[in-house]
């Protein structure tokens, strides 16, 4: 499932180091990162391991310690004209909505970005129109932002932050805060940018949301300590324990058959998967 | 309405015991925005027995956090009322019984203050009037309970904890003054999953001590494995109380409320076998199956 290695890869990271002021440790310390063009990378790793910090230095959000390379969409971390330019290029899309919707309607908030970019009136209106379309908000759109639900607060985020073409988008827990269907709403946006080329970097709690990567990364302390495929690292339980994760909830119950005996030979990370395996071994 | 629960519930109105009867009787509550009511409860109804456990559960916007807040005393219904041990809210003991009600709010660790996780946990307890002996013993063992010794977290400063610890501290500021009642409000959101398990554990050591618990979450299989009962709110109304009833409309009332049915429940009901006896927990599940 993992995609063909591209040349230049669209954020190349090395030795990022990140320190906040006055803290006693780095957030984050001689950090590696490379993403694929079109790669789903999620990020995983205990609270504090160093993922929102990651993903705000990503979209140019906040200004290196130090690396010997920070390059995302070949715009230079480590300067200012490279962060501004960053910024554009890189769309960021935080946890709780609310700190995110700006305006007094939906239509005004996707259009906020284009205005702030100085787009003329005829384009802005028919950019809004495409992204509304796209993230199903049109029969929402002159609703007050805080009259929508958690995942239309998020869908209505995501239409802002993407309304301006992107070659990147950074998540940094976009699920956290809503429904289980607000959820779904946005684990579908997500697969559909996805499938459409964009490339993703995901940060996640939610071992189940972690199963749909190309690749995933995990952080301690502030340093990858793994890079590969989900099934691989949900297959090291220890490194699972070690860094506070968890297995997706098939993962979690076919743990235990194996407890008694009953385990599975490969790892259920699905529903489907652990299905088969109990009518398999029925 | 009287949840069937399973095995002998302690009647609602038992007093003194580990934990504390609620009774919520036709409760109305509106929030007022520019001259217009905005009802946020509507005749909520439901009782739940000393030491039970409920899942509060609901869209976001339902009214949970609402209700939690008018559980807890700090807003006032419009009508109706909330009884503590079966005691109205005129009665001469309703104060003292609401001092052990105790209420984490969401994202609770922003609420964090002190210089000192100590001094942070003994601020509930001193306002309460406590003499300071047993203020030191209550924060020692809120501490110990929240699963962040005193001896190795007691004069760390708050803010130098991790965002997991925070949560923990901040749960311990409430257990300090010993409640009866513990409402918590989404108190997994943004946890790690190591973290979360080390709650889970705190919860079910609560539980075990009997304690009564209200937990609002959106997560449901979180929600199926550690309480006996649900309440389920929609637009401020109750949808449906007390047990599960996956072998009837349960499923389907979560589907159609912006949740889903717990993995476990969903995986029984796949597996053709009865989803009104599914497991809680993996655990129960694997020694079903093997």
């Amino acid at each position: 499932m993992t995609t063909s290695p591209t040349i230049v890869p669209l954020i190349d990271i090395s030795g990022l180091q990140y320190r906040y002021p006055g803290a006693r440790a780095d957030a984050l310390a001689d950090l590696d990162l490379q993403i694929g063009k079109g790669e789903f990378v999620a990020v995983v790793g205990a609270n504090g391991s160093g993922k929102s910090t990651l993903a705000r230095l990503a979209g140019g959000l906040d200004k290196p310690g130090a690396a010997q390379r920070a390059l995302a969409c070949g715009h230079d971390l480590l300067t200012e004209a490279g962060r501004l330019a960053a910024r554009r290029d890189v769309g960021v899309l935080f946890q709780n909505p609310e700190n995110q919707l700006v305006a007094q309607c939906v239509e005004d908030d996707v259009a906020f970005g284009l205005e702030n970019l100085g787009w003329a009136a005829p384009e802005i209106r028919r950019r809004v129109d495409e992204m509304l379309a796209r993230f199903l908000l049109e029969d929402l759109r002159l609703r007050e932002p805080h009259l929508l639900s958690g995942g239309q607060k998020q869908r209505t985020a995501l239409a802002g932050v993407l309304a301006i073409p992107r070659r990147a988008l950074v998540l940094d827990e976009p699920t956290a805060m809503l429904d289980p269907a607000g959820r779904r709403e946005v684990q579908v946006a997500v697969a559909d940018l996805h499938a459409e080329g964009l490339a993703i970097v995901y940060v996640t709690q939610e071992m189940d949301e972690v199963v749909a990567a190309d690749r995933v990364i995990a952080l301690e302390r502030g340093t990858e300590v793994y890079s590969g495929s989900p099934s691989g690292l949900f297959a090291d339980t220890a490194l699972v324990r070690r860094l506070r994760l968890g297995l997706p909830a098939a993962g979690e119950l076919a743990l235990a058959l194996g407890e008694r005996g009953r385990g599975p030979a490969r790892l259920p990370l699905t529903m489907d998967e652990l299905l088969a395996h109990l009518e398999g071994s029925a | 309405m009287r949840p069937a629960g399973d095995g002998e519930p302690r009647p609602a109105s038992a007093p003194g015991g580990a934990g504390m009867g609620l009774s919520c009787l036709g409760v109305s509550f509106c929030y007022e925005e520019g001259g217009t009511q905005l009802p946020a409860l509507r005749d909520v109804n439901f009782e739940l027995p000393a030491g039970g456990s409920l899942a509060l559960l609901g869209a976001s916007g339902a009214g949970k956090t609402t209700l939690l807040q008018v559980l807890r005393g700090l807003d006032r219904p419009d009508s109706g009322a909330v009884l503590l041990d079966g005691v109205e809210p005129d009665g001469a003991a309703y104060a003292g019984l609401q001092r052990e009600v105790g209420l984490v709010f969401q994202a609770a660790e922003m609420q964090l203050f002190a210089a000192t996780a100590r001094e942070d946990v003994a601020f509930g307890p001193r306002r309460l009037g406590w003499p300071e002996a047993d203020v030191a013993t209550a924060v020692d063992a809120a501490l110990d309970l929240a699963g962040l010794p005193a001896g190795d977290f007691g004069e760390r400063h708050p803010y130098s904890l991790s965002g997991g610890e925070q949560r923990r501290l901040a749960l311990a500021g409430v257990l300090a003054m010993r409640p009866r009642l513990l409402l918590l409000d989404e108190p997994f959101v943004s946890l790690d999953p190591g973290t979360r398990r080390d709650l889970v554990a705190v919860l079910e050591h609560l539980k075990a001590s009997e304690i009564t618990l209200l937990l609002a979450t959106h997560d449901v299989d979180l929600a199926w494995s550690l309480c006996d009962q649900r309440l389920l709110l929609t637009d401020g109304c109750v949808e449906a109380a007390g047990d599960w009833d996956f072998a009837g409309a349960g499923g389907s009332l979560l589907a159609a409320n912006r949740l889903r049915e717990p993995f476990l429940v969903e995986l029984w009901r796949r597996l053709g076998r009865d989803p009104g006896s599914a497991p809680r927990t993996s655990d129960e599940a694997a020694k079903a199956l093997a």
